[in-house]
């Protein structure tokens, strides 16, 4: 990694943490314009057990003394204490399901680029035959069926219909915690995706193998496996990189419902039930946390570009 | 349509054959079909022999074989010919990896020896670059490297100074000459510049329409040119050495679409000296010389008076 | 993919059947269009829920409430031909009512996200400096948050009404076409057209409404029918999240919640909407590549 990228990396990373705090504050401050939170129903049985509460959480305070507090806590990783469930530290809490989350999302980006390019490459090298039409049509189905109908496809394929064609040998729990658990959440949540990659890689491949260069490495000799992978694909791979950001938060945002569906105690998960429940400390907590991994998810997409283009400094 | 068709001829040893002839002629594709890299939806019917073996007869891996080692091409031009997401020195060595001459190892050793070969200063220290960090004449250069690196038996240049400049241009030429003569390959090397071809070439093949219309020694066809379309191509170029004796002329017309093709000899729409004949019946490529070649009914040593005629 | 008419046919279709009266640049995208097989199909299949939809406000086969005790999860029969639900009630009815909202939600949000998008990107690029500045940072920053818990938090902030539904999905989806409009306007406000109605004092609203929207058109009508479909995934993300438009009203999304716990002893109740959704933004997204095509023939491949 040269110098420059190290710098841009650098101020990369400043700008994800102006953004996080910047979005975090914008929560913060809407949030507590908010009638009632999960305290307010403790009024009714006693009002000092109230004030009590509402002590122990700042929130007696103005609430832009309740902000600084909050800032103050956020620098040193301290996003304070849930609401619901009091004493329960929220940062150890997140982090536990952020590596949830994140195993999930890796997962799914794994499958969205594998089956994506491959799709994508097959199709352009088989372009206007059977195989392309294949490919391509089902590019258009695979990002038109939303996530969630994928998950319920193949929870009904793989619980009820293997239980069924092997006799109860083979079943899938739906859940988390084993490794076999991880890949249908991450199918259903990556589908979509890889369509949307599959059709990309396609039409950047279609361009690339005209290229002088790919002739160049016909010419030479090169075996098939070579000219298509080392000479087309990476090169087509150049502008699909482009859309990895938003599909790192497409996936993040997907994440959410597939969480839900699957009962996966992640991040999307905490943040659903803790909406519902009015437990905003940690709503702004997560809230926090996916601005990171929405940053961080970015900047490595950019220190992929100079990678694959030596072309690309920064 | 018909790009090419019944093309024939030797090239021997430490020989560099011109190819002629104007954009669209058929050149480029006879050079591609010979490595059977004509670009869809082109497609190659009959044979294309090479001394006894049809290209078109060979398995994946004996056209794979074939390629780049038995013959090797040099493309236009070298700012689109190169990956540019791959180091120059590995583009070299895995042209040679690709075969069976070289081990691995050589193959590794070999790059900077290449390309001290083709005159690339440092190239040590050069062979870690990317083909945007060279110049046009320098990644022409590598190209070339690139290009012998298996020691073909033969080499085909399709017009490999065009899209260079003009002071490079030069340079490049004297490279290829010198190559060709240490490696004692066959040189086929496409273009449109006569001058070049005068300065280069031992024998001149001059294309029109997809088919060969004369061929014979530089000297011979330079000297007197038989075929019609060859005499005008050489009137429609200054000459140095006979400044004011001539008057410039250019060929009437357009080149012809190869979908519509016109019956009998194909330039004779575009030819001042045609006769009757040549409108209805295609002439043989007929001997006019014991080394000369010539398809026309009339050829210009019939003619009396050829700048007259208009 | 679909039967690709070539260029040549087409202008000599052009030269023959248009040259009497002027064809416009919208009559050449329209003709096609007809042609995008999958573009028509498309098309059809948006009327019929279009219809549906409108049909399902003033009569479905039985009311969408209304609970058949005692006949819950039944499957498909001559009564009821896409089943009933948990509670009893008729998934037929349900599919249909479900595209009322689906539809609205979808066109609904997608003006209104166009509009905003519009608006913004039209003054981000034709006055540059310190109005894009503005507007350029605020698209940026909500480029790196997730939409969909931003629109979470606005549905918890201003309620779950269908109007407040849309207002929270219009307000995270305006980013896209916010962008495209600016970067249109910014290229368009160079062109000797608008120089030239420029130095005859033409007033600035003047220019952006008869020079640079009618030019930007073609993109923004796209834009704007992909934003479609993404608005009703959307809607159904949130009505599966339980923060949907609030029950009785049948929302695919929140059927498809409904029907999740039972999944496995009756499907059916899951993949009714769960299809009708599917197909709708198969729909649109067919609409839209044919409209990109037709608008633009030049990023066809």
């Amino acid at each position: 990694m040269s110098r420059g990228t190290l710098v841009y990396a650098a101020q990369r990373l400043v700008l994800i943490t102006v953004t996080a705090v910047v979005v975090s504050s914008i929560v913060f401050i809407g949030i507590h314009q908010l009638p009632g939170n999960a305290l307010a129903s403790e009024r009714r049985n006693n009002p000092a057990t109230e004030a009590a509460l509402l002590h122990h959480y700042n929130l007696d305070l103005p609430w832009p003394q309740q902000y600084v507090l909050w800032v103050q806590g956020l620098a040193h990783g301290d996003m304070g204490e849930s609401l619901v469930n009091m004493g329960v530290q929220i940062t150890p809490l997140l982090l536990r399901e952020a590596r949830v989350s994140v195993t999930l999302g890796l997962a799914a980006v794994l499958i969205t680029i594998g089956v994506g390019l491959t799709l994508g490459t097959i199709a352009a090298i088989r372009q206007n035959t059977w195989v392309d039409y294949v490919a391509s049509t089902s590019a258009v189905v695979g990002y038109s069926v939303p996530s969630f109908v994928w998950a319920f496809l193949l929870i009904l394929l793989t619980v009820s219909g293997f239980y069924a064609w092997t006799g109860g040998l083979v079943y899938e729990n739906i859940g988390w915690g084993k490794i076999e658990q991880i890949p249908v959440p991450a199918l259903a949540l990556g589908l979509p995706y890889a369509a949307i990659v599959a059709r990309l890689t396609r039409a950047s491949m279609l361009e690339v193998i005209r290229q002088d260069y790919v002739r160049t490495a016909w010419a030479k000799g090169l075996k098939a496996r070579v000219v298509i992978l080392r000479h087309s694909l990476r090169n087509a791979l150049i502008p699909v990189i482009s859309i990895l950001g938003p599909l790192v938060t497409g996936i993040i945002t997907g994440s959410v419902v597939i969480e839900y569906i699957f009962g996966i105690p992640g991040l999307g998960q905490e943040f659903v039930s803790s909406i519902l429940s009015r437990d905003y400390n940690i709503v702004i907590g997560v809230f926090t946390f996916y601005a990171v991994l929405i940053g961080l998810a970015n900047l490595a997409v950019d220190l992929i570009y100079p990678v694959l283009d030596p072309r690309i400094r920064y | 349509m018909r790009a090419v068709d019944g093309i024939s001829f030797d090239v021997d040893r430490g020989e560099i054959v011109g190819v002629v002839g104007e954009s669209g002629s058929g050149k480029t594709m006879t050079a591609l079909s010979l490595l059977r890299l004509v670009p869809e939806p082109g497609k190659i019917t009959g044979r294309i022999l090479y001394g006894e073996n049809d290209v078109l007869e060979m398995t994946d891996d004996e056209i794979r074989e074939f390629r780049g080692n038995e013959v090797a091409m040099i493309f236009q031009d070298p700012m689109t010919s190169m990956n540019p997401v791959l180091r120059v020195g590995f583009q070299i060595e895995e042209a040679m990896a690709a075969h069976r001459r070289f081990t691995g190892q050589q193959a590794r050793d070999r790059v900077v020896p290449m390309l001290q070969r083709v005159r690339i200063p440092a190239a040590k220290e050069r062979i870690k670059d990317f083909p945007h960090q060279f110049s046009g004449g320098m990644r022409q250069r590598a190209m070339i490297a690139m290009g012998v690196s298996n020691e073909p038996s033969l080499l085909i240049a399709d017009e490999p100074t065009t899209a260079l400049d003009v002071t490079v241009q030069a340079s490049i030429i004297e490279l290829l000459r010198d190559i060709s003569r240490e490696l004692r390959a066959a040189v086929i090397l496409i273009t449109h510049n006569m001058a070049l071809v005068a300065s280069l070439c031992n024998r001149v093949i001059v294309m029109y329409a997809g088919r060969i219309v004369e061929q014979g020694p530089t000297r011979a066809i330079f000297k007197n040119p038989q075929h019609p379309y060859t005499w005008s191509l050489l009137r429609s170029m200054p000459r140095m050495d006979e400044v004011g004796k001539e008057r410039l002329v250019s060929i009437r017309g357009v080149p012809p679409d190869l979908g519509k093709l016109p019956t009998g000899c194909k330039f004779h729409p575009r030819c001042r000296f045609k006769v009757d004949r040549c409108l209805t019946e295609e002439p043989p490529l007929a001997e006019v010389d014991p080394e000369q070649l010539a398809r026309c009914w009339v050829l210009m040593k019939n003619v009396p008076n050829p700048e007259m005629q208009s | 993919m679909a039967a690709v008419p070539s260029t040549v046919e087409a202008s000599q279709e052009f030269l023959i059947s248009e040259l009497p009266e002027q064809s416009s640049l919208g009559q050449d995208a329209w003709r096609r269009l007809k042609r995008n097989r999958l573009a028509v199909v498309g098309l059809v299949i948006i009327a019929i829920f279009f219809v549906t939809a409108l049909i399902s406000i003033v009569w479905t086969p039985y009311p969408t409430w209304r609970q058949a005790l005692g006949t819950t999860y039944a499957g498909p029969s001559l009564l009821h031909p896409l089943g009933l639900d948990d509670y009893g009630r008729d998934i037929l009815s349900r599919v249909m009512g479900g595209a009322a909202i689906a539809l609205g939600v979808g066109v609904g949000a997608s003006f209104l996200a166009s509009l905003t998008g519009i608006i913004l990107g039209m003054l981000a690029g034709f006055f540059k400096g310190k109005v894009d500045a503005l507007i350029s940072l605020t698209i940026n920053i909500f480029y790196g948050v997730p939409d969909l818990l931003v629109a979470l938090i606005l549905v918890v902030l201003i309620g779950r009404g269908l109007f407040n539904i849309i207002l929270a999905i219009a307000l995270t989806g305006w980013l896209g076409m916010a962008r495209l409009v600016r970067g249109q306007t910014l290229s368009i406000r160079e062109r000797e057209y608008v120089e030239a109605a420029r130095t005859i004092g033409t007033p600035n609203l003047m220019i952006l409404s008869r020079h640079i929207l009618p030019n930007a058109l073609g993109p923004i009508i796209v834009q704007a029918t992909y934003l479609v479909p993404a608005a009703i995934i959307f809607e159904a993300f949130l009505s599966l999240l339980g923060l949907g438009i609030p029950p009785p009203s049948p929302s695919w999304g929140r059927m498809a919640s409904e029907g999740y716990k039972a999944l496995q002893i009756a499907p059916h109740i899951v993949l009714a909407p769960c299809a009708a959704l599917s197909l709708t933004v198969l729909a649109f997204n067919w609409l839209g590549d044919g409209l990109r095509d037709a608008i633009d023939p030049r990023m066809r491949r």
